[in-house]
């Protein structure tokens, strides 16, 4: 079930085959609102880019714009290599659950599926075979033939997966796809996302749950107020916001006095003591926290992780 | 697995358009419109054979139902005209209602737009919905108008008497109930077509069923005010008496010609402004 496309793509890649997305100066006003302004985006092929941003960022006007559903005030969009007025050209290779998924309640999962199977030029003969196939992959082949009135809400979110992933694609938009799943459903997403990248397929999903983003991506892109604060590798993006150590003691306030004597600004943290990168370096704050008679059980680097780094990311900027 | 043919960038047309109207058909609310319709003729038949004519009297009764009573073959031409007054044109406007904006309301719409069904596939497929619903509703109430007027009121050996006192056999009293189902489903494709373009605009199918409704209501009451009489062969509405002209005979066709011209230019008007509306509209 790997991407079919691969085979079609030619042998040579060209840098701008590289990028599955690529967004130039895109803006969008709705009268006085300036709902994205003058972002600058690439999604490099096969990475699994985490949009993350408060709500009202402008996280689904982007997404909107990148698929041609919204016209953007200004600025380009290219899409899988297709742009402007050949940008649907590219949708047949895109999956997207965008704003919810969007089904007719008096129709059964099944048979809103098979409505969206005749709609998808992919897609050739007996329709009722990938749609039994994205149904059980999703997990929802039991509530496959009951009325889409009575599904809960995340069996709604399988369905609009579902409807995604229909056919082999190049490129899967997620917005906010564990939006009333419970766990076992966002680990099903997790486990899909996995699948996808493993075929080599791009996937692009916003979502505002960080540990949702830290454990699939690959690469991250954080907005605000419709401006892209930041984008890049999530590893490269933490590992320069890392730095500093943790000291585990059970002498919290003698170590930071002691520290703090030795030019050091330690402050109270989980599990211990904090020192930020400074004047110590990990031997020299052992040294002086050892001297000083203070019990030290564990010193490690401090690890980043993307709480911290979207929490300053957004606030600064407020 | 399924054949993957990469070279196509749009779904079949007839796949499209049979999968249209399927879901039109299977909608709950097209059957009931549907059953409502085939109620009509049933019962305004039934009534008369209980009573022996409507209200008892003859003479000044209402023209076309009094003209059913003995006289089976006027019942399917009597029923389209009272059915055209108000349930056909919104069993028109639900189907045009549910097309685009019912789409939109769902979030259906979307998913169409990113298949992709090309915008002006999109506006073709959605056509095809609204005149099958049309077509459908039309036949429905001419075969049960048909039916109930051979079965329950019965004729004159099965000829139809014309307003002009004359008879027509019963293969050319069929065919003069068939030239009225084709010009009402014109008539009702200008109303749908109308409607579809309303319902291009907006996101909440009630906004087109009162948009459809009260424009026709508007219609009626400006028809009615003397001093504006020039604005009737504008109105839609001031062709719609020319169906009981088929019951004439020699067949008067200038009020049913005009009419049918009127109809077309809604129809060409409705139909340039739904596809330039969806050329533009967000998904």
């Amino acid at each position: 079930m790997t991407a079919a496309a691969s085979t079609t793509e030619p042998a040579t890649t060209s840098p701008a085959d590289a990028l599955a997305a690529r967004v130039r100066g895109l803006r969008k006003t709705f009268g006085a609102t300036v709902a994205v302004d003058d972002v600058d985006l690439d999604v490099p092929a096969g990475a699994v880019l985490g949009m993350l941003g408060p709500n009202g960022s402008g996280k689904t006007t982007l997404i909107r714009m990148l698929l041609g559903l919204t016209r953007p005030t200004a600025g380009t969009v290219e899409l899988l290599g297709c742009t402007g007025a050949d940008l649907p050209a590219a949708l047949p290779d895109v999956g997207a659950l965008v704003e919810g998924p969007g089904f007719h309640p008096f129709l059964s999962g099944r048979d809103n599926l098979l409505r969206c199977a005749a709609a998808e030029p992919r897609l050739d003969g007996d329709l009722r075979r990938p749609v039994d196939a994205v149904l059980e992959r999703v997990g929802l082949a039991d509530a496959a033939r009951r009325r889409y009135r009575g599904y809960s809400l995340g069996m709604k979110q399988r369905l609009g997966l579902a409807a995604a992933l229909l056919v082999p694609r190049r490129l899967v938009v997620l917005d906010e796809p564990t939006n009333g799943l419970d766990p076992a459903g966002t680990r099903d997403v997790r486990r899909v996302v996995a699948e996808l990248r493993e075929a080599g397929v791009t996937v692009l999903l916003s979502s505002h749950l960080l540990a949702e983003v830290e454990a699939v991506c690959t690469h991250v892109a954080v907005l605000q107020t419709g401006t892209l604060l930041v984008a890049g590798d999530l590893r490269a993006l933490l590992d320069a916001d890392a730095g500093g150590v943790v000291v585990s003691t059970p002498d919290v306030d003698d170590a930071i006095l002691a520290l703090r004597a030795a030019g050091a600004p330690a402050y109270r943290a989980e599990g211990g003591v904090a020192v930020p990168p400074g004047p110590l370096e990990a031997p020299g704050i052992v040294a002086a926290l050892v001297g000083a008679g203070v019990a030290v059980w564990e010193v490690h680097r401090r690890r980043a992780h993307l709480e911290e780094l979207f929490t300053r990311l957004t606030e600064e900027d407020a | 697995m399924t054949t993957v043919e990469a070279a196509r960038t749009r779904a079949p047309l007839g796949r499209l358009a049979a999968a249209e109207v399927r879901w039109v058909l299977r909608r709950p609310r097209t059957l009931v419109l549907l059953a409502l319709l085939a109620s009509v003729p049933v019962a305004v038949g039934v009534g008369i054979a209980l009573t022996g004519g409507p209200g008892g009297g003859d003479g000044d009764g209402p023209g076309l139902v009094a003209a059913v009573a003995g006289n089976g073959l006027v019942l399917p031409i009597a029923a389209l005209g009272l059915a055209l007054t108000l349930l056909l044109p919104l069993t028109v406007a639900t189907a045009a209602a549910d097309a685009l904006a019912g789409e939109a309301q769902h979030g259906t719409l979307r998913g169409l737009l990113l298949a992709p069904v090309g915008r002006g596939r999109l506006v073709v497929m959605k056509a095809v919905g609204v005149v099958a619903v049309t077509v459908l509703a039309v036949l429905v109430v001419a075969v049960a108008g048909v039916i109930t007027g051979l079965v329950v009121v019965g004729g004159p050996d099965g000829t139809l008497i014309t307003l002009s006192g004359t008879a027509l056999g019963l293969w050319e009293a069929m065919g003069r109930v068939a030239l009225v189902a084709a010009w009402t489903i014109v008539q009702l494709l200008a109303v749908g077509a109308v409607a579809l373009a309303i319902s291009a605009f907006t996101e909440h199918p009630l906004v087109v069923l009162a948009a459809v409704l009260g424009g026709l209501i508007v219609f009626g009451v400006l028809a009615a005010v003397p001093s504006l009489e020039w604005l009737q062969p504008l109105l839609l509405t001031s062709g719609w008496g020319a169906g009981t002209d088929a019951l004439r005979d020699p067949l008067p066709l200038d009020d049913l010609a005009s009419s049918t011209a009127r109809a077309l230019v809604y129809l060409v008007v409705g139909v340039a402004l739904t596809v330039w509306r969806m050329r533009h509209r967000d998904g």
